[in-house]
């Protein structure tokens, strides 16, 4: 949408097609990167508060004179993003250092891109793509091999054990993730965001939005299951077995030290808000007022939105300072024997659903 | 193009590890992620204890006791001035066996707490950890009351305690158990009645009963087996045969007899056994002079003795050989982590990596006992 | 086949049980919070009526310090610690019980006892003490004391004495004395090594 606004704009200046389309891009593509990382602040800011919160702690606070990270720790994220940028970056000397220079940035662009299909408004998204949905769930998969390389190339036992599994749960849990995501993609007979966000618009039975999530039992359960796989796809706990800080030190980021390092975590954030767009566009409505017929301005629309990835990415810090993690096997029989036998029944459900009801 | 390897992957688990309760080294020979064999490494915080109780005298001895299971330090100092005091044929009053009672139960609860929130941890829940953190704390306010110091306390003196307990302690403590009984109820609806935290560790790590015996594991490991052996119960020191409580033995309440599940409900009832003994023992605590049996030298009759009593980890035993002078010519302490570690091997062959940590966790090992 | 949905029904059930709690945490954070903002709040040191006697036995483990004109050279703490942080040295006096004024000494104690020996020299290597206290109870002039406790009037509790340098952390106790000062005292007998 932004990027086809710019062009358009640009042809009314003059004809330079090739030009205007980069100049698009990079005008659309700053803000993004900007977007990125205030998220990935917030988002560190904000688990960091919760936490606390569930652990009975306070978490970040400052207070007195002299250095300190501001009014309830308001500046902490500041604080640790210019400890990152300032760190020592080391390199192992036995690494493979070109792989290990290469990963961070390979798992950056699987979370930029994805964040670019992301509609916050119906009009301001970046690309509307029409096979948006497909776009990222294909986009958000190019982290794995990130992943893998940072592994690899850091010569560690503990790095390789944890890429290893990262992209075996990775691979596994798009599997049940897709299966889910069908099920708007039935329901409203498009891959494309908006105008699967624009067949929710209005009610249902007079009182709930019509929202996918409401539309029938079966599209209640495959947003669970498209929720779960999500926070697994991203390493999360209970999910984190990637990472299994008692286990494996920190897994395929064993290595890595400052800025590499921060770009890891702005592609953690990054990710975990680019599925909750998706889960949010896809079953909660996107942009929709919770009040049908109310409050659904352009600006409401973004107010709207950001509200319901922020309870979804709460939902995931929920999660993560709640519950113990799976084992490797555990994590597998959850997928394979639970998630993908209940989604592809889903999947009939719905068919069958939308036959008889319509 | 080579070979493929398809040789065991040695494996460093520590000594810098988050999970190594301490710096224990575990040599681990792991085939992708299942484990075939563990060689522990020890000695990494070996800090001569027994050869430093050969130049000391008897009563310097307490400090270091206090440094072997730092955990538990009460019960240290505890195994040790009751062996001394069998030695030297003291009878302390009735008011320091029951103080030294309520102080060995409080840091067994405080013990278990930690053991059980670390393992939590282990698992990856970090939150019951730190509620249990937060309680634990509470009970070191009230050994700091008592006796100045939260960790290490040096407070049991063969003969007697350093300090009588204040004149509000029972109100305090009465107080904390009030409030701390219904915490259990919340630890199990967190942590313990987790349906993911069951499939970590019910049928994982399995030690039978005879295994568990044959290598000399005591305490709640060996209660999780299923063996009903108590020290407080069966050869009961001090005062313990006055106090009506249950020994909690693993009943393989989610999976089989003896896994890790076992050994952390085990523990989890001891807690609620320690309360009851708290109770009974705050209620009839009886008044009295606690410095009144304290010799003015100490100088054991030539002989030895061996005297077991039940630390938070199992059999603690001291085995002090004296010579007759003021210095002790020796000074053995059977430590129950060390046994508790030596099955680690023959438990975990054929676990995942993350099992293993598991295990590790429900044994409940301190590195400060082990390496002495 | 019904185990497989009772697993799944428990599971649910057991997790949100979980969250339940900790929401509730979450939300009563203004009554359940436990942390201390540490330079800013301290916890209260409790009152400590320890109960017996014995009122100058600190129940507080922090600094060691010793009040030297009190002290009486009897090296009973010295032998007493079983890391040997405490190092004392003495020298005799001409009279038992006398001022000595070029070197600030003090004949008598608070309590009233005679000194028969002048320290010239007492340090204590508070890198190496273990504070486990046993110095304090054989203190004949209970001199010798951790700082804070029943002594918190003279004494206010002190925790934090953090050095950059580990020497910083041997603390010299004995007034000084000059070379000249020492041979002085010396000079009618030899000294009396610790």
């Amino acid at each position: 949408m932004t990027v086809d606004f710019l062009i358009d704009w640009f042809s009314t200046i003059g004809n330079f097609p090739i030009l205007a389309f980069i100049l698009a891009v990079v005008i659309s593509g700053i803000p993004l990167f900007l977007f990125m990382a205030l998220n990935a602040m917030v988002a560190v800011y904000a688990e960091r508060k919760v936490s606390a919160f569930m652990m009975d702690r306070i978490g970040p606070m400052g207070q007195g004179p002299g250095l300190h990270a501001g009014k309830w720790g308001l500046l902490q994220t500041v604080a640790d993003a210019i400890k990152l940028l300032v760190k020592e970056d080391t390199i192992p000397q036995t690494s493979d250092k070109l792989l290990f220079k290469m990963a961070p940035f390979i798992i950056f662009i699987g979370a930029f891109l994805g964040l670019a299909a992301v509609p916050f408004n119906s009009s301001l998204q970046v690309v509307d793509f029409n096979v948006g949905v497909f776009y990222i769930i294909a986009v958000g998969s190019i982290g794995v091999i990130g992943i893998v390389m940072a592994g690899w190339s850091s010569n560690n036992k503990w790095s390789l054990y944890g890429a290893m599994r990262s992209a075996a749960q990775i691979i596994s849990y798009e599997i049940p993730a897709g299966l889910s995501i069908i099920i708007p993609i039935m329901m409203a007979g498009t891959m494309n965001l908006q105008t699967m966000i624009q067949f929710q618009s209005g009610s249902i039975w007079g009182i709930l939005p019509n929202w996918i999530i409401f539309n029938n039992p079966f599209t209640f359960l495959a947003f669970f299951i498209f929720f779960i796989s999500a926070v697994a796809e991203t390493n999360r706990t209970p999910f984190d077995i990637p990472e299994a800080e008692s286990e494996l030190v920190a897994g395929w980021m064993t290595e890595y030290s400052g800025f590499r390092w921060a770009v890891f975590f702005l592609s953690e954030y990054a990710n975990m808000f680019v599925v909750s767009g998706l889960a949010v566009a896809g079953f909660l409505g996107g942009w929709q007022s919770p009040i049908p017929g109310m409050f659904d301005s352009a600006g409401w629309g973004l107010f709207w939105f950001m509200v319901k990835v922020i309870f979804l990415i709460f939902l995931m810090m929920w999660f993560r300072w709640t519950f113990p993690r799976l084992r490797v096997d555990q994590l597998m029989h959850v997928c394979w024997k639970v998630f993908i036998p209940i989604a592809m029944f889903n999947i009939f459900g719905v068919g069958i659903w939308k036959l008889i009801i319509g | 193009m080579g070979v493929v390897q398809t040789d065991q992957m040695v494996l460093n688990i520590g000594p810098q590890h988050p999970s190594t309760h301490g710096v224990l080294r575990l040599e681990v020979m792991t085939d992708g992620e299942i484990v075939s064999q563990i060689k522990p490494h020890l000695g990494y915080l070996h800090r001569c204890f027994e050869k430093h109780s050969e130049n000391v005298t008897y009563e310097q001895v307490i400090p270091f006791t206090d440094r072997c299971d730092y955990l538990a330090s009460m019960n240290s100092n505890f195994g040790y001035v009751v062996t001394m005091e069998e030695l030297m044929e003291i009878k302390v009053s009735d008011r320091v066996e029951y103080i030294r009672v309520i102080m060995g139960e409080l840091n067994r609860i405080a013990s278990h707490l930690l053991a059980l929130g670390v393992y939590g941890l282990d698992i990856g829940a970090f939150t019951p950890f730190l509620y249990m953190l937060r309680d634990r704390e509470r009970i070191l306010d009230m050994f700091e009351y008592t006796c100045g110091a939260r960790l290490l306390y040096n407070y049991m003196w063969v003969g007697g305690v350093s300090h009588d307990l204040p004149k509000d302690f029972e109100k305090i403590c009465i107080g904390f158990l009030d409030y701390f009984e219904p915490q259990i109820e919340e630890y199990n609806n967190l942590l313990t009645y987790n349906k993911i935290f069951i499939e970590r560790t019910a049928d994982v790590g399995v030690i039978p009963a005879d295994v568990a015996i044959s290598y000399g594991v005591s305490g709640p490991n060996l209660r999780g087996s299923g063996v009903n052996w108590d020290v407080r119960k069966d050869e009961p020191y001090s005062i313990y045969d006055r106090f009506e409580f249950d020994v909690p033995i693993g009943e393989g309440k989610f999976g089989t007899l003896g896994d890790c599940f076992d050994r952390y409900w085990v523990r989890m009832l001891e807690i609620k056994e320690s309360v009851r003994i708290l109770r009974q023992a705050l209620k009839d605590l009886p008044s009295g002079d606690v410095h009144q049996a304290l010799p003015k030298k100490i100088r054991p009759p030539k002989g030895s003795i061996y005297r077991r009593t039940e630390s938070p980890r199992g059999d603690l035993g001291y085995y002090i050989i004296s010579d007759g002078s003021p210095i002790p010519s020796r000074v053995k302490m059977r430590s129950p982590a060390f046994t508790a570690l030596s099955c680690l091997d023959e438990v975990s062959k054929g676990w995942m990596i993350s099992d293993v940590i598991a295990i590790l966790g429900s044994l409940d090992i301190v590195l400060g006992e082990i390496d002495r | 086949m019904y185990k497989y949905f009772t697993n799944i029904y428990e599971t649910v059930n057991t997790l949100w049980t979980g969250m339940r709690i900790t929401f509730r945490h979450m939300i009563h954070i203004k009554r359940d919070n436990v942390t201390l903002q540490y330079p800013e709040e301290r916890w209260p040191r409790p009152e400590r009526n320890i109960g017996f006697d014995h009122k100058d036995y600190n129940v507080i483990r922090s600094r060691l310090h010793v009040d030297i004109d009190d002290c009486i050279g009897c090296l009973k703490c010295e032998r007493v610690c079983p890391v040997d942080c405490i190092t004392i040295n003495t020298i005799k006096t001409p009279t038992r019980g006398e001022d000595i004024s070029e070197v600030n000494h003090t004949g008598e104690t608070s309590n009233g006892t005679k000194k028969a020996m002048v320290v010239s020299r007492f340090t204590i290597d508070m890198s190496e003490c273990c504070y486990c206290n046993l110095c304090v109870y054989p203190c004949p002039e209970e001199c010798i004391f951790m700082v804070g406790g029943p002594n918190s009037s003279k004494h206010p509790i002190d925790y934090e004495f953090s050095q950059f340098d580990r020497k910083d952390l041997i603390y010299q106790f004995a007034k000084k004395l000059t070379p000249d000062q020492k041979k002085k005292l010396e000079s009618p007998k030899p000294e009396v090594e610790a």
